[in-house]
């Protein structure tokens, strides 16, 4: 089917506001909704050692007002004409976005460039949100089981301390951070040439246009981050760990590879090579240990994608009294033939198939279109490639699947980490 | 540009009408009706078929048989086996899954259009032929049993099971699940035959949306399930929901719980009923919400819970209002006090302009969010034709919504929220909420987690009861796992309040909202442990000098007994 299907593309209107903010418009009519994202260039990889956590205190931050809108006014602003919020952190980049009826599209760029020009940077916000940081880590990280380990796996892959610390960061830099810290991170970061704005939609271009100009024209630019290095060496940076999880009910583990970059030929095959494995009821793994051996409760498995180095990882939560390093041999079998045999012809059907209705069901919403878009026009300078990706997948072999698992993963060059319940005695 | 511009939030541009077409309806000659709704934005299909047959169709002695036959379907047909069917669907990118609700039996299926063909034969194999193998009824009957004692550890599920029985009464929405025992004695005869009487084309509505052609459709449709034989449905002969007329009180006993789980309700709309629209404004000003009135209430205001909402539950033969929240245990009365002074207020006074307003905003503007994805907009039109909702109701959904006013929204709260005769639910610590809660309504009955009923008595602290004074330093010792971890606490007190101090080996907590009824203590401390800050509530009972009781963290399931002594 690869080659007669055509998708039809997502049209794109690109510019560069005078003040550097690079805008791209997809307007499409289907449905009278239209979403806005916008994207800084800045996340846990920009973060200095002893400053860790402060890309994501920042996304709290964005929320406590700026100069025309109040306290928790965002929210409800959004909330009162029938829109949907959010925003997140990764090691690449913060992102805000919001879904709104079509007529509503001023008040989302007031909104967000209010916050881009005029956030409220207070010791009273930053104390705050600073606590309100550290009851999220609580909540979502220390005191859930299993909370950590995505954490700790990304340590013992990663050498480079730009890629291996977490993105909730430490309580301590949390409390080291002082009002300057934080207004010089919002000076250099948050700036318009920084970012990226896209807006997805019923909308008229020519009126988008001149919103954007009349609510981001007069924001002034900054100067560029500074350079960053995010390259490692092949090696992870540890093979072995054992960690006591005090709330785990039942012991687990994870293992994680370091891979090339997102996009990257190598990286597409692995992608496709983590599907046949691990991505629903007739993956290889489930079968194998959900179905067959029934040995496991939990399997999972999925690629972190990085602008640098990436991973992919496969973890088990095996059933009581089954043995891990059975379970744990069974996965690299299951890697080794692939590496060894490939993928069956059916198999790559499948794959290509699923791609393809990914593709296709990705288009359906304008948030979802807004924040592809928005990733290819920050992290590779070029919005289009949400139109030509499909195309690089489905061109992937089955022998590049096959030569790629055989030197990322089939290989001693891993980190495994083993959790231990040890919340009873 | 000027600041002042900036100042105010902009007014929105010129509203973008939301055209959904009508779709094209046709019935095939065993008395099937398709509707098809074309839709060439994107190349992918929906499929669903909708049969009007839910769990309240259970036969008496065979409750949870519908849900079952629905979940098997999908395990297996006469060509392929439940493994060859994941294989098939997953092949093409595609989906399938079935299951049944309280009023319906849904099958859906949705793919590339491109596979329209392939999923819709797949579908037609798994409602007209399954075959209900054995060994995978096995399999759905060990882990329905095990999902089915899960539940009972789950308060929602408890507080839901309690509500439905007072609401619906010998009515069968008050089943809210089955009871093991009905799943064990599940056959496969059983299946294959309720199968074979229910799932027929005349008590069915196909609904397609997306990239279909229609003509082709029909002619698939007729080779598919041509032979597909009618059949006469059964008669559904359902008695009355009781009608109430005082306020209850049930308890469901979960001693040593750290919070209260509350549900209000009483019996409310059916779908269809021509009250929806303003009921539904109502519910957005009340509880519908992050910003609506008990949330705005319960929460902001007064810190008791992390949530408050209120809910219309519309289903196809009667309905239902609930006002829910989980609140601490020593604030449940409190809480009941302000669900009531709202539920008072939205009946006494009349809504404002600006509140209407905010609510008709995000009620017309979210639905057009509703309808972005295929998925989406397929169940919008599912419902609309399962409930038989008026032909133009996607179309004039906005204009419904607008044309609600304030005197509407007084009218059906007057109407449908009846304070009076509401069912108080709350699971939580029986001892220590019945004190609480016992004020706010006529008559009490207890149960306890398995649904027997309980002696009132035991719970009941006598009116004449002195308040203990608790008072001073206590010396406990705190049962873990064999050990005996010491603590201590020191506690003021005025009247019934309490406060104090909660030291432990681990680090201390500060107790601010205590209360002593008779010779019991109720109490939360807030501590701060290796960096963590946790909330311990605390039940004790006082005996001279001596207490004993239990104390709940959130870090450790079950509650942990104390004992210990004043020092003196």
């Amino acid at each position: 089917m690869s080659d007669s299907f055509k998708l039809p593309p997502l049209e794109l209107e690109e510019y560069t506001v005078e003040n550097g903010l690079r805008v791209v418009l997809n307007a499409d009519m289907a449905i009278p909704v239209v979403s806005v994202a916008v994207y800084y260039n800045v996340g846990s990889r920009n973060e200095r050692e002893g400053r860790t956590g402060f890309a994501h205190l920042f996304e709290h931050m964005m929320f406590q007002g700026s100069e025309n809108v109040p306290k928790a006014g965002h929210f409800q602003h959004i909330m009162k004409c029938g829109g949907t919020m959010n925003g997140t952190t990764s090691s690449e980049r913060t992102n805000y976005y919001e879904t709104l009826p079509a007529s509503q599209l001023p008040m989302a760029l007031w909104l967000e460039s209010d916050r881009m020009r005029s956030l409220a940077v207070t010791q009273e916000n930053l104390d705050n949100q600073r606590e309100a940081v550290k009851e999220e880590k609580r909540l979502r990280y220390d005191n859930q089981p299993y909370g950590q380990i995505f954490d700790l796996i990304n340590e013992m892959i990663y050498k480079n301390f730009a890629n291996a610390h977490s993105t909730i960061g430490s309580m301590e830099h949390l409390d080291d951070a002082t009002i300057d810290d934080v207004q010089e991170f919002f000076r250099i970061y948050y700036a318009p040439n920084n970012a990226v704005l896209v807006l997805s939609g019923a909308f008229d271009p020519e009126v988008a246009k001149k919103l954007i100009e009349t609510y981001f024209g007069d924001i002034p630019s900054q100067p560029l981050p500074p350079d960053l290095d995010v390259s490692e060496p092949p090696e992870v940076a540890s093979n072995y760990r054992e960690w006591d999880d005090k709330l785990a009910p039942f012991p687990a583990f994870l293992i994680g590879w370091k891979i090339p970059p997102r996009r990257s030929p190598e990286f597409h095959a692995l992608y496709l090579a983590g599907k046949i494995l691990y991505d629903g009821e007739s993956s290889r793994l489930y079968q194998k240990l959900m179905k067959g051996d029934e040995s496991v409760i939990q399997l999972f498995g999925f690629t972190d994608e990085r602008r640098g180095p990436s991973s992919i990882f496969v973890g088990a939560i095996p059933k009581p009294e089954k043995d891990l390093s059975q379970i744990r041999e069974a996965i690299m079998n299951e890697i080794r033939d692939l590496a060894a045999h490939g993928p069956t012809s059916e198999e790559m059907e499948k794959i290509e198939n699923q791609i393809v209705n990914d593709a296709v069901r990705m288009r359906q919403s304008s948030m979802s279109r807004a924040q592809q878009i928005a990733e290819y026009a920050l992290y590779d300078g070029d919005p289009n490639i949400v139109n030509s990706e499909l195309y690089d997948l489905l061109a992937v072999t089955a022998d590049q699947i096959r030569h790629a698992a055989g030197v990322y993963l089939n290989t001693e060059n891993r980190a495994l980490l083993d959790v231990v319940p040890a919340g009873k005695g | 540009m000027t600041p002042d511009i900036r100042r105010d939030p902009p007014a929105p541009l010129e509203p973008v009408p939301f055209d959904i077409s009508r779709p094209i309806e046709e019935t095939l000659e065993n008395g099937l009706r398709v509707i098809i709704f074309e839709n060439d934005r994107l190349p992918l299909v929906s499929f669903r078929l909708a049969f009007n047959l839910g769990d309240i169709n259970d036969p008496a002695d065979f409750t949870g048989l519908t849900s079952a036959m629905a979940s098997m379907l999908t395990e297996g047909t006469q060509e392929y086996s439940s493994r060859q069917l994941a294989e098939k669907i997953e092949r093409l990118g595609a989906s399938i899954s079935a299951s049944a609700s309280d009023d319906f039996t849904v099958i859906a299926a949705s793919s590339l259009s491109l596979y329209s063909s392939e999923i819709l034969h797949l579908l037609s194999e798994i409602v007209l032929t399954p075959t209900f193998p054995e060994e995978e009824l096995d399999l759905y009957r060990r882990n329905t049993v095990e999902n089915l004692k899960f539940q009972r550890s789950q308060p929602g599920f408890l507080a839901g099971e309690q509500a439905a029985r007072l609401v619906y009464g010998n009515h069968p929405y008050s089943k809210a699940s089955p009871r093991p025992e009905d799943i064990e004695k599940l056959d496969r005869e059983t299946l294959v035959k309720y199968h074979a009487k229910n799932l027929v084309p005349n008590n069915a509505i196909f609904i397609v949306v997306g990239d279909v052609d229609r003509n082709e459709l029909i002619e698939e449709m007729n080779h598919l399930f041509g032979d597909w034989q009618p059949r006469e449905a059964s008669v559904e002969n359902f008695q009355e929901p009781p009608r109430r007329d005082s306020r209850t009180l049930t308890l469901v006993d979960r001693p040593g719980s750290a919070q209260s789980n509350i549900v209000l309700t009483n019996l409310c709309i059916k779908r269809t009923d021509p009250d929806y629209f303003p009921l539904i404004v109502m519910n957005q000003v009340l509880g519908a919400g992050a910003s609506s009135r008990v949330f705005m209430n319960l929460r902001e205001e007064k810190g008791y819970t992390y949530g408050a909402y209120t809910r219309l539950g519309t289903k196809r033969l009667a309905g239902d209002f609930e006002a829910t929240a989980e609140v601490r245990t020593a604030v449940t009365g409190e809480s009941l006090k302000e669900f009531f002074f709202e539920l008072d207020r939205i009946r006494d006074e009349t809504v404002g302009d600006e509140e209407l307003r905010d609510a008709k905003a995000f009620l017309t503007g979210v639905f057009p969010l509703r309808a972005e994805t295929q998925e989406g907009l397929t169940n919008l039109i599912v419902n609309q034709h399962l409930f038989g909702l008026p032909e133009d109701y996607l179309q004039t959904y906005r204009e419904n919504v607008e044309a609600v006013t304030a005197r509407d929204v007084k009218r059906v709260a007057n109407l449908h929220i009846r304070p009076e005769e509401m069912a108080v639910v709350i699971v939580g610590d029986a001892g220590e909420v019945l004190p609480q809660a016992r004020p706010f309504a006529d008559s009490v009955e207890i149960y306890d987690t398995e649904g027997n009923m309980q002696d009132e008595t035991k719970y009941v602290v006598g009116d004449d009861a002195e308040t203990a004074d608790v008072a001073g330093k206590w010396s406990l010792n705190i049962d873990f796992q064999g050990q005996r971890l010491p603590v201590t606490m020191s506690l003021e007190q005025n009247g019934s309040e309490v406060t104090g101090e909660l030291e432990t080996m681990l680090g201390n907590g500060q107790i601010a909202d205590g209360r002593v009824t008779g010779s019991k203590l109720v109490a939360t401390a807030q501590a701060e442990m290796q960096g963590s800050s946790i909330e311990f509530a605390i039940s004790g009972k006082a005996d001279g000098d001596e207490m004993t009781g239990t104390i709940t963290a959130p870090i450790v399931p079950d509650p942990l007994s104390f004992s210990g002594s004043r020092q003196t």
